[in-house]
């Protein structure tokens, strides 16, 4: 493998991370159902969310999350679903954005007067925390279980697992959020898992 | 849906460190929360021209997060009494918004200021094991890692493990919650009380020892506390107000009463999420009713927020905290700012004075956007 990839003319392109359900199902969790935002060519911007602006975050999060939720088997009527979200950067886009609201702002002596807030829209109050389309989502699906935002997706999957070992939710729609506002190679990706039947590794 | 479960084994607190608004050291906040003394000032960390609310309660200077986790880590575990090879075993469940850097930093660099990363810088600063995880879940984000480091240890999947949180008042947060309107206009935190106007933010760097009580006692460290319960659930309500039954939280406080096996009059002090806006206050006293009944009305209940300020991702953990400091000194906090009584909030605050207590058991709650809701049960050791 090491001899094959010096001989290559360029280096090969780096392997995408595996899908959520493999390091669900390698965790030991039954998947029930999937969804992503893009799945194919044909999905471009993921559609709005009312009440979110600025940021491709929380409309890729509720794009994925419904696809997924849409395809699942039916759940028993009082089944606790836990919302779990992975993401290293948060909604980056809307960091970004915060920042340079504030950095203006600053620069031009406190451009909110009176209405405060720099300027800035009273949205963004919210959904600088991940947590808010999170319960958007469980609000719109039932969703009573409960909600937890970690930065990486081992962190996630072993929360998931430790959840339904320990009776705290039934299932668990396991939610990966990625932005291009990452820099360079990054792209807008969102990928939703439900699983249940899990054994913490 | 079924009972919540645990594993058996006891978990025990053995050691916590605070940076707040009154400095280094639980004793200095807990004096400012025996007193309700708040710790609400305009703010001159950063501009606040132009705000609608210009007080938070903030340690003097300019503290930095990334220096000041590891000397907090560093507190908590001295107090453990871990050796180096002990803290070096010890995984790291951070509770931040973030990397503060991030929003800042060049585009091309952004990947590189991820929450993980930043809690694995931590946890290598403060002498932990590269072992680190981020939480980032707003105002349980803190509580959320305390219950896993719980469930992991009470199944003895981990002899001990680190949790910290840590947010410092900054421009950007302070002027998202000043655009929502969050923010309470008369500079001061009323929890539960009539007129109440809002929040007001808070400096929390915190850290504690969550450890296996067995573990402890092999190399004769005095827990502070036991962490007897825990409970988390959504209000599957709204995208950031609470519901107004407070079910969720109810259910929270539910499924910590189980777990620590405990009946509800068992509880004999309440530090609340208590955030002083008009809603969420109604909807807390109505979870306390749901989950306690009429007793909810003489229950002892205080909100230390009203001292310390919201520390967002950290406060769940500070005030958990001023919770086991309270029991262990049977002295209850007072909710400060009260201005007169709510209808919709009859509970057994405590006022004026810190109320004296031989109760075992108390509770700290937590509620976020999102519907979040967290509950832990602390007992004496």
């Amino acid at each position: 493998m090491t001899a094959a990839r010096s001989q290559a003319a360029a280096p090969p392109p780096a392997l995408p991370p595996p899908p959520l359900s493999v390091r669900a199902g390698a965790a030991g969790l039954s998947v029930c159902a999937a969804g992503a935002w893009p799945e194919g060519p044909a999905d471009g911007e993921p559609p709005q969310v009312p009440g979110f602006v600025v940021s491709s975050f929380s409309p890729l999060f509720a794009a994925a999350a419904r696809r997924c939720l849409e395809r699942r088997p039916e759940a028993a009527p009082d089944a606790v679903t836990a919302v779990v979200v992975v993401s290293a950067l948060g909604d980056v886009a809307s960091a970004v954005h915060v920042a340079a609201v504030v950095d203006a702002a600053g620069v031009e002596g406190g451009a909110g007067g009176a209405q405060g807030g720099g300027g800035l829209s009273p949205l963004m109050f919210f959904q600088a925390v991940p947590n808010a389309v999170a319960g958007h989502v469980a609000a719109k699906w039932g969703l009573f279980g409960p909600v937890v935002c970690v930065g990486d997706t081992a962190a996630g999957v072993e929360v998931a697992a430790l959840l339904v070992e320990d009776g705290d939710a039934d299932e668990v729609l396991l939610v990966r959020v990625d932005q291009a506002t990452a820099g360079a190679g990054a792209r807008d990706r969102a990928e939703a898992v439900l699983v249940s039947g899990g054994k913490a590794p | 849906m079924g009972e919540v479960r645990r594993g058996e084994g006891e978990v025990v607190v053995t050691g916590v460190g605070v940076l707040s608004a009154f400095g280094v050291g639980v004793g200095a906040l807990m004096e400012a929360a025996y007193a309700g003394r708040s710790g609400f000032a305009p703010v001159r960390r950063f501009g606040v021209e132009g705000r609608r609310v210009r007080h938070a309660a903030v340690h003097p200077g300019s503290p930095v997060l990334a220096d000041e986790l590891p000397r907090i880590i560093g507190l908590a575990c001295d107090q453990a009494g871990l050796s180096a090879a002990q803290r070096g075993r010890a995984p790291l469940y951070l509770a931040v918004h973030g990397d503060p850097d991030l929003p800042r930093v060049p585009a091309h660099e952004r990947a590189a200021h991820g929450s993980d990363g930043f809690a694995r810088t931590v946890a290598r600063r403060g002498g932990l094991s590269g072992a680190a995880r981020a939480y980032t879940s707003a105002c349980v984000a803190s509580s959320t890692a305390v219950a896993d480091a719980a469930a992991l240890v009470a199944h003895g999947r981990a002899e001990r493990i680190v949790v910290a949180g840590g947010y410092l008042v900054d421009a950007d947060q302070f002027a998202v919650f000043d655009a929502g309107r969050a923010l309470a206009r008369d500079g001061r935190v009323r929890p539960f009380s009539a007129g109440r106007g809002g929040l007001l933010l808070g400096d929390a760097v915190v850290a504690a020892v969550v450890e296996s009580a067995a573990a402890a006692r092999e190399r004769r460290a005095e827990p502070l506390a036991r962490l007897a319960g825990w409970g988390r659930a959504g209000d599957a309500h709204h995208v950031c107000k609470p519901r107004p039954d407070g079910a969720g939280l109810a259910r929270a406080i539910g499924d910590a009463l189980r777990r620590a096996r405990l009946r509800p009059e068992r509880i004999g002090y309440v530090n609340a999420h208590g955030s002083g806006s008009p809603a969420g206050d109604t909807a807390e006293a109505a979870a306390l009713h749901r989950a306690f009944g009429e007793a909810a009305a003489d229950l002892p209940v205080s909100s230390t927020k009203s001292v310390h300020g919201q520390g967002l991702e950290a406060g769940a953990l500070l005030e958990l905290v001023v919770t086991i400091a309270a029991l262990r000194a049977g002295r209850l906090p007072v909710n400060a700012g009260w201005l007169g009584p709510d209808p919709d909030c009859r509970l057994g605050l405590v006022l004026d004075e810190p109320a004296p207590t031989t109760a075992a058991y108390g509770l700290s709650l937590t509620s976020a956007f999102g519907g979040a809701n967290t509950a832990l049960l602390v007992g004496t050791p």
